[in-house]
Formats: C-alpha cells, sequence, structure tokens
C-alpha cells in the first residue's frame, strides 16, 4: 500500500548495485525498450519543436516541408510584433495589448500564488508534524478531500464572493481595482493548492529529528522561534521544492486567470494564458504564427525551471499533482 | 494528558485555514444555495429562490433531469464524460504502468530522460500546452496531423478531426490530448513503487531463469497491485474534474462543441461562457455542479482508504 511520506522519501542508491548483479543483457533490453519509448515520444517531442519553428516562421510549420526539402519562410516578425507589444499591426481589427502588463500579471500571479503557499503551508506543516492538539487526524483527513474535489464547483462559489467584493468596495476605485483583482486571482490559486502543500511539508518535518528542537523547547524557546530559528533552516530543501511547483501552478494556471482577471474585468486586463486564448480565438490562421511565439515566450520560464530542476520535480513531484 | 488548544497552535494553523474557509467551505456552501436559485448572466441582486412561475427549489434540478432525458445535446455531454472518462482512465493507468516498467527496465541516464520528458505536459501551461495540440490536429492543410498523412498519402484531403465521423473524431482528439498528461502521474507513482521492490526478488527470479517479460508478470506488476488500485481511483477523480485544455480546444472552435462537452466543462461554460447568442444561467451550473460534488466525494472517501492515512499519521513525538 501508499502512504503519502514514501512518496517523498529519497531514492535508495541501487543503481550500481543492480548493474553488478544482472545476469541479461541490459544494454539489448535498453535498446529495444528505448526505441519503442522513443516512438511513443515521438509526437509530443514534435509539437514542441513545431511550437518554436512555427514562432520564427510566417506560416505554421507542418514537419513535412522541412523533411521534403522546401523552404521555409523564416522570419523574425512575430517575435517583433509582439514584444513590441502592436498585434495590431499584424491583426486586424482592435488587438491592442500591452504585452508587458500581460507578462507583468502573469508573473506577479505566479510570484504571489508562491508567497501565500509557502508561508501558509510551512506553517501548517509544521503543526500537522509537531503538535498535538484534538482534531488533528480529521483535519488531515478533511485536507486530502479538498485536494480530490471538483474545482468547477467551488468556482461559482468563489466568483460569487469576487463579484460581491468587487461591486461593494472597488468598484470606483480603478487603481485599487486592478489590485483587488491580482490579490484575489492570487489567494484562490493559491488555495486550491494548499491542501497537498500542506502534506508536502509535513512530510519534510517529519523527516527531522526533533532532539534539538525539545531541547529548545525545554528550555523555553516559543514554538515560533523554533520553527523559524531551528526548524526552517532544515527544511529548506522542501520549501525549493514547493517555491517551485506554487510558483509554476500559478504561472501555468488558465482557468482562474481567465475567469477573475479575464471575464471578471470585462476583457480589460491581460495575463499570458488569456492573450494566447484570445489570439487564437480571435485571428485567421495565417496569423497562428504570432500565438506561437506567444506561447513560447511563455513556456520559456516552465522549461527553464524545468530543465535545472529534473530530479527534484520527478522525485517529489508525486504528491502535488492533479489532472 | 490534558490537551488544550494554545494560541500558538492558532498561529500556525490560520492562514492556511483562512484561505480554505473563504476558498473551500464557503463557496461550497454558496454554489449549494445557488443551485437553488434563479441566478443568471451572474445579476447578483437578482437571486430569487422562486418565482411566480417556478414554485419549487428543486427547479434547476427539474430541468437537468428534464434536459438529460429530452436534450439531444445534453445526451451528448453524459455519452463524452463516459467514454471520455473511461478511455482515458484506461489509456492513463496502463500507460504511466508502461511507461514506469520501461523506465525501471533501461539504463538510469536514458530512464530519467524519459521519465522527465512525459513529466513536460503536465508543467507545460494549459494554454499552451492545448496550442501546441490546436496545431497538430488543425483541420486545415496547415495542420501537423493532415500534412504528414497527406505527404504520406494516407489522405488526399485534409481531414477536420475534430469533427470527423462524430463522435469518434471529437473524442479521440481530446482523450488523446488529455491522456498525455495524465500518464505520468501513474508513471511517478508506478515507478517510485517499482523502485522499493526488493532487489531479491527479481535476482532470485532470474537465477531461477525467468525472462524479462516473467519477472515483469509475476514479480512486478503483482508488487503494484495497491498503487494501480490508487491511480486508478485518483485519475478518475482527475478525470471527472479536468475540463481546462477541453475547454480551450472547444472555445477554438477545433472539436465539436457537444461531442466534447465533459460534465465539469458543461459546468464551467454554463457558469461563465458567453459565446454567440449564449447567455450564462449559473443556477443551472450549480445544480449539475453538485452533483459532481457527490460523485468526486464518494471517490475521495474511497483514495483515503487506500492511501492507508493511518501509516502516514505517526503521533508527534516533540511534544512538550
Amino acid at each position: 500500500m501508499l502512504s503519502l511520506r514514501g512518496l517523498f522519501s529519497r531514492r535508495e542508491g541501487r543503481v550500481e548495485e543492480r548493474r553488478d548483479v544482472e545476469t541479461v543483457s541490459v544494454t539489448r533490453r535498453t535498446i529495444v525498450l528505448s526505441a519503442i519509448l522513443g516512438a511513443a515520444s515521438l509526437p509530443l517531442v514534435l509539437v514542441y519543436v513545431l511550437l518554436v519553428l512555427t514562432s520564427f516562421s510566417k506560416d505554421v510549420v507542418t514537419g513535412v516541408e522541412l523533411l521534403q526539402g522546401r523552404g521555409v519562410e523564416w522570419t523574425l516578425a512575430n517575435w517583433a510584433a509582439l514584444l513590441s507589444g502592436q498585434l495590431s499591426t499584424i491583426l486586424p481589427g482592435t488587438v491592442t495589448v500591452n504585452i508587458y502588463s500581460a507578462i507583468l500579471n502573469t508573473l506577479l500571479i505566479a510570484f504571489g500564488v508562491m508567497v501565500v503557499v509557502v508561508v501558509a503551508s510551512t506553517l501548517a506543516g509544521y503543526a500537522f508534524s509537531r503538535m498535538r492538539f484534538p482534531g488533528r487526524r480529521g483535519l488531515m483527513q478533511f485536507i486530502i478531500l479538498l485536494h480530490a474535489f471538483p474545482g468547477v464547483a467551488l468556482l461559482i462559489g468563489v466568483y460569487m464572493v469576487y463579484l460581491w467584493l468587487l461591486n461593494a468596495f472597488f468598484a470606483r476605485a480603478p487603481g485599487l481595482r486592478d489590485a483587488y483583482v491580482i490579490a484575489y486571482t492570487i489567494l484562490a490559486r493559491a488555495s486550491l493548492e494548499i491542501p497537498m502543500s500542506i502534506w508536502l511539508m509535513k512530510g519534510f518535518f517529519d523527516k527531522i529529528p526533533w532532539e534539538v528542537e525539545w531541547s529548545a523547547l525545554v528550555d523555553g524557546a516559543s514554538r515560533l522561534r523554533v520553527w523559524w530559528e531551528i526548524l526552517l533552516p532544515q527544511v529548506k530543501p522542501g520549501i525549493a521544492a514547493l517555491a517551485i511547483f506554487s510558483f509554476l501552478a500559478g504561472w501555468e494556471d488558465f482557468v482562474y486567470v481567465y475567469v477573475f482577471t479575464y471575464l471578471g474585468t470585462g476583457g480589460r486586463m491581460f495575463t499570458l494564458a488569456t492573450l494566447i486564448e484570445q489570439l487564437v480565438s480571435r485571428i485567421e490562421t495565417a496569423e497562428l504564427p504570432l500565438a506561437a511565439a506567444a506561447g513560447v515566450l511563455y513556456l520559456l520560464p516552465t522549461l527553464i525551471f524545468f530543465i535545472l530542476t529534473q530530479r527534484l520535480l520527478l522525485e517529489a513531484y508525486a504528491g502535488g499533482v492533479k489532472g | 494528558m490534558r490537551l488544550r488548544i494554545r494560541p500558538e497552535l492558532l498561529v500556525f494553523l490560520a492562514p492556511a485555514f483562512t484561505l480554505i474557509i473563504v476558498f473551500f467551505v464557503a463557496p461550497l456552501i454558496l454554489s449549494f444555495y445557488v443551485s437553488f436559485t434563479h441566478l443568471e448572466s451572474w445579476d447578483l441582486r437578482d437571486m430569487r429562490l422562486w418565482t411566480a412561475e417556478n414554485r419549487t427549489l428543486l427547479y434547476n434540478y427539474y430541468r437537468l433531469f428534464y434536459m438529460l432525458t429530452h436534450d439531444p445535446d445534453m445526451q451528448k455531454v453524459v455519452l463524452t464524460t463516459i467514454a471520455f472518462t473511461f478511455i482515458t482512465l484506461v489509456l492513463n493507468v496502463l500507460g504511466g504502468l508502461g511507461l514506469a516498467l520501461a523506465a525501471y527496465l533501461i539504463e538510469e541516464r536514458l530512464s530519467t530522460l524519459f521519465r522527465s520528458l512525459w513529466l513536460l505536459p503536465r508543467l507545460t501551461p494549459v494554454a499552451v500546452y492545448a496550442l501546441l495540440w490546436y496545431y497538430f490536429f488543425l483541420g486545415g492543410p496547415q495542420g501537423t496531423l493532415n500534412a504528414l498523412l497527406m505527404a504520406l498519402g494516407v489522405i488526399r484531403k485534409p481531414v477536420d478531426w475534430g469533427f470527423a465521423s462524430p463522435p469518434l473524431g471529437p473524442w479521440a482528439v481530446i482523450i488523446y490530448v488529455n491522456a498525455l498528461v495524465g500518464v505520468s502521474f501513474g508513471m511517478i507513482i508506478f515507478y517510485s513503487a517499482l523502485k522499493s521492490v526488493p532487489w531479491e526478488h527479481v535476482i532470485a527470479a532470474r537465477v531461477d531463469g525467468a525472462s524479462t517479460l516473467q519477472v515483469v508478470r509475476y514479480i512486478l506488476i503483482p508488487s503494484l497491485r495497491w498503487h494501480i488500485m490508487f491511480v486508478t481511483v485518483w485519475q478518475l477523480l482527475s478525470l471527472l474534474t479536468t475540463y481546462a485544455h477541453i475547454f480551450l480546444l472547444v472555445d477554438w472552435g477545433l472539436v465539436d462543441r457537444w461531442w466534447s462537452t465533459t460534465w465539469s466543462l458543461y459546468v464551467f461554460m454554463k457558469a461563465f461562457y458567453t459565446g454567440a447568442g449564449e447567455t450564462t444561467d449559473q443556477g443551472l451550473a450549480a445544480a449539475a455542479a453538485t452533483i459532481l460534488v457527490a460523485i468526486g466525494a464518494a471517490l475521495g472517501l474511497i483514495t483515503l482508504r487506500l492511501m492507508r492515512f493511518h501509516e502516514a499519521m505517526t503521533e508527534p513525538r516533540g511534544e512538550v
């Protein structure tokens, strides 16, 4: 059977040992299985490569023209249009989007989600790992149920509260209104990540020996001080993993930014996700390369994190996934 | 020993539980309440529980039931939900198992490469991921799949995949796109479980002359029994509640609307989507959501049992 804690335990160094005692050629098996895996992965790799190529091309790149040796009309026009924010030069009609504010909004939301998730779940994770209180088990079970909850059912209620507050306090203050929209999006999106993050952090705290902490408590240190000065430095890798996950969760989100920042403001505010949604739903097929450029731009931070933290992600992602 | 709630405990729990109450508990109650009202187009000033014509609290539920029995679009939604959920589920679990086994059996460095690669769809922003497959399944000659098949001579004219021989075309597209995201969950869980299978068992079988296939069949897979059950239930739950990718494909007109709309997407679009001449109807959406919540809660409880919750809940030791 499976325990959540087990999912986060470090892999043992079994690799070398395996090779020594293996009696069947690993090489042949590796070649055969890799060929199968490679074939299955091909479409996956292909679509990412084609997205990047299309962003530098006048037309959508299908790969066939490259194989057949026909030329592709390479151009930087998509990137130039995207980065100058002058989408209207390429697009017919009234699409004038400030690309930098879209990037800024996306970044703000991702950072906000990261901060809220890290603070709330390192605090709560500590309490669940180290403190004894009535209802502890029940609350932890409740938290798992929340993680499994149909988000769309919540969204109706969350949007109602959003509208109430918007109409009651921010309808007449445009400057404050934008800040409110971003803040609400951050809190709502971060909440989705909280249940699993509490479990993740609890797992990390569980692995820290308690002797030092215990002696500090006996000496009269407060729980908060112990948490801050003794525990947090020891769970730094956990906090780093959590920070990356929650940043990416805020960064990749579509539904929440679409509902709160796009629909909720009547289409005034953009993030990279809603920008792409609008680019594709509004333009003719001939302008699809522009959407590809926006897509590559949006994908970049994810790819960078992905390449830098592959191992960490593979090991710790198990508990924090959905979908 | 007497237990009491200390103020410092509240400090630790307050941020997380404030968020949980505001963004989980309260919205759930609100959504349930909305399912009895006539809320339409987000006109919050008009949230009557009943009107002159309809003097029943269960108005939305009656409507939902009526649509289920009379509205062909709604029947498509139900069929799509069932087909999508079960086919994707099978592909996810088997695909995850296949990937995990293959990754376990090949050399470490290649294994990491493939496992990372298959994690990519999950990390890719929803809008970008949908865009990738939008290009791939695009109906015109610019669509990658069309261009490839035409170059190979398999088809003469471009095929509009998302609308081809409904429901098969649209189903194939949404299932393929979502299955690729889902397999990584099973892959990660199964792979870490395989890593903890005692290596001596494999060696013993090897010494007795077992082939790789026999090792997989008689040692590795039996040791994954519980993990397979857990992944199946968890993925079932996830598939019932995922809709973001499909929403974009429907929104962009890549796939047939009703042959691609799953139950949760139906809830989302009824509540928020104002396409051509379409108005939103939160009462109906909330009623449909209530049904989803009931199924979700049941599956969640099953998952809880499978996770062997109590093992993960060791008592705190550093208590003073």
